[in-house]
């Protein structure tokens, strides 16, 4: 049996052709973008040297910091919205209520539809002339408050993380309500004839049991607001005047609009390292609670 | 049991939340659907009510002067080819680290799996460099290639997951009987395996088909562009034909709202399962 199971060539047919892709179109890249990030390079000949100049550069550019920073907003922006919200519907949803697999499917509906149709969808409806959100104030009678939304630089990225809510609450619904389910059903029968309402089971029963899933939840709320692109790029482009830049939309513009390939790698490795480090300390933070009990 | 008046009160509360926010995340496309049936004039004048007419207009404008139909057969191109191969290798590699006696095995599976917390933008310089230099720039493999290296971590994270819960003895009792180790995989664990294998091809279909970054990078000429680079250039082009743009972003939605339709159980899991991990 062991012979047939650990036959190396035979391992080899199985696993070589994924492996190989894998490798040299994701790990070695990987590490080839940290070198690249040392360089002024236009990815040809010309290679220079540049030791850490680029990221001194990077700390002291004013649109990479105000990138960062709106990053920074999406990130806090999402945590207070998702996953309140989230977990609001989730539990409406787990609690015997009509209709519980229609609102799940159309909740997570917005999640697969292409972020780039969304984002076009969105401008129509904060579109200064006709758009939906302007008619919708002008018919409750706050016809002052009209504006064209993407082009306030001030509230414009509020206004994309609107959208960013819009497409993803569902999805952290799911995700939460997923950990709901695995929850033992007797616990709240139990609570039930004890005469516990329903906040207090909440409260009691679901909140704690659901806290390991809400951390994963902010992780992936964490890595996705810093990795949003398709619907920057659609809505705003970064604009008006970099309001609304984050770091992909940054990177892309330095790398493929003015050809700065080496500075851009630069924000990749930011960006790449930014994720790690979130999910690593969350990491930390789960061991030692497990630890701890 | 009986309910009392709070309790009456909360459960409307709830049913009143939970239905607005069905119609905040449904009207906006019912509303794209209806304005793609009106005309320019229509959409200033009536924006929110019925077309007065139900016209196709728009959707031959996107099709015959927006060039829709193309942008439509590189997604499918790009996106079919992309999530047979990851299946198939995925599936192969799933197999080697589950069922195969290798001491590498678990390092393997660790590197793979790495792969999820690592960001796209950490390799996309790189990957333009060697495309550049392996001459492929502006061809569909320079996107369907890193599509399928980037699918493996989720891909073989959940095939894994559904392998390793196989019991051992069946493939035992398979070789016993004189089969080879090939014919154990293609007769025995895909046949099992087919609903994780399903999961895996719709999340990477919809992830693949929807992605805007890698064809905006990698491609230059208009006749080789997805649809959502297609859209793109749609808004920076026929900036004034609105109705025009709509119909595209109603071609470009229904086939993932289909695949959505019919598949929504296998896609909720795949993406949920995909990205909580450990």
């Amino acid at each position: 049996m062991k012979k047939t199971f650990g036959n190396k060539k035979t391992i080899a047919i199985f696993v070589l052709p994924a492996l190989i892709i894998y490798s040299v179109f994701a790990l070695i890249p990987i590490v080839y973008n940290v070198y690249l990030s040392f360089f002024e390079t236009n990815l040809m000949e010309v290679n220079k040297f540049n030791g850490l100049k680029n990221y001194i550069d990077l700390f002291h550019d004013g649109t990479f910091r105000k990138a960062l920073l709106n990053n920074i907003i999406m990130v806090i922006g999402s945590l207070i919205a998702h996953m309140p919200l989230a977990m609001f519907f989730g539990n409406a949803i787990h609690r015997k209520i009509k209709g519980a697999s229609f609102f799940q499917t159309v909740f997570f509906l917005p999640s697969v539809i292409c972020g780039v149709a969304v984002g076009l969808t969105w401008t129509f409806i904060y579109n200064g002339n006709y758009g939906l959100l302007n008619g919708l104030l002008k018919a409750i009678g706050l016809g002052k408050y009209t504006q064209v939304w993407l082009s306030n630089a001030k509230i414009a990225i509020i206004m994309i993380i609107i959208v960013v809510m819009w497409q993803y609450v569902g999805y952290h619904m799911i995700i939460q309500l997923a950990a709901m389910r695995n929850i033992d059903a007797e616990l709240f029968e139990a609570a039930e004839i004890d005469g516990a309402t329903e906040w207090q089971q909440f409260k009691s029963i679901t909140f704690p049991l659901l806290k390991p899933i809400l951390k994963i939840d902010a992780v992936l709320i964490i890595t996705g607001s810093l990795k949003y692109y398709d619907l920057v790029a659609v809505m705003t482009n970064g604009g008006p005047n970099h309001a609304t830049e984050v770091m992909s939309t940054y990177m892309y513009y330095q790398a493929f609009n003015i050809l700065r390939y080496g500075y851009s790698a630069t924000i990749g490795v930011v960006l790449m390292l930014l994720c790690i480090l979130s999910v690593g300390i969350s990491n930390v933070v789960f061991r030692t609670e497990k630890e701890g009990r | 049991m009986k309910r009392s008046p709070s309790e009456k009160i909360w459960l409307v509360i709830k049913y009143v939340l939970l239905i607005a926010f069905t119609i905040t995340c449904l009207y906006p496309l019912l509303w794209l659907l209806l304005t793609s049936f009106k005309t320019n004039q229509e959409l200033y004048i009536n924006t929110w009510g019925l077309p007065q007419n139900f016209s196709f207009k728009n959707y031959v404008d996107a099709v015959v002067t927006g060039g829709i139909l193309r942008y439509f057969g590189n997604s499918v191109l790009i996106s079919v080819t992309v999530v047979i191969v990851t299946a198939i290798l995925a599936t192969m590699a799933s197999y080697a680290i589950t069922r195969m006696e290798w001491k590498l095995s678990k390092l393997v599976y660790a590197l793979f799996i790495a792969g999820m917390t690592v960001p796209i933008y950490g390799l996309i310089i790189p990957m333009f460099s060697i495309f550049k230099r392996m001459g492929v720039l502006n061809t569909h493999i320079a996107v369907i290639i890193p599509q399928i290296a980037l699918g493996f971590p989720m891909s073989i994270f959940i095939i894994c997951g559904f392998m390793q819960s196989i019991p051992r003895e069946l493939e035992e009792a398979t070789v016993i009987d004189g089969c080879s180790v090939f014919q154990c995989f293609w007769k025995i664990i895909v046949p099992i395996s087919r609903s994780s294998v399903v999961t895996v091809m719709v999340v990477q279909f919809i992830n693949v088909w929807n992605d805007l970054l890698l064809p905006r990078i990698f491609l230059t000429d208009q006749s080789k562009m997805t649809l959502p680079v297609g859209l793109t250039n749609f808004k920076a082009q026929y900036s004034t034909n609105y109705v025009g743009m709509i119909a595209a972003v109603i071609l470009t939605i229904i086939p993932s709202i289909v695949v959505y339709i019919v598949l929504h159980r296998q896609i909720m899991e795949g993406m949920v399962a995909g990205a909580v991990k450990g």
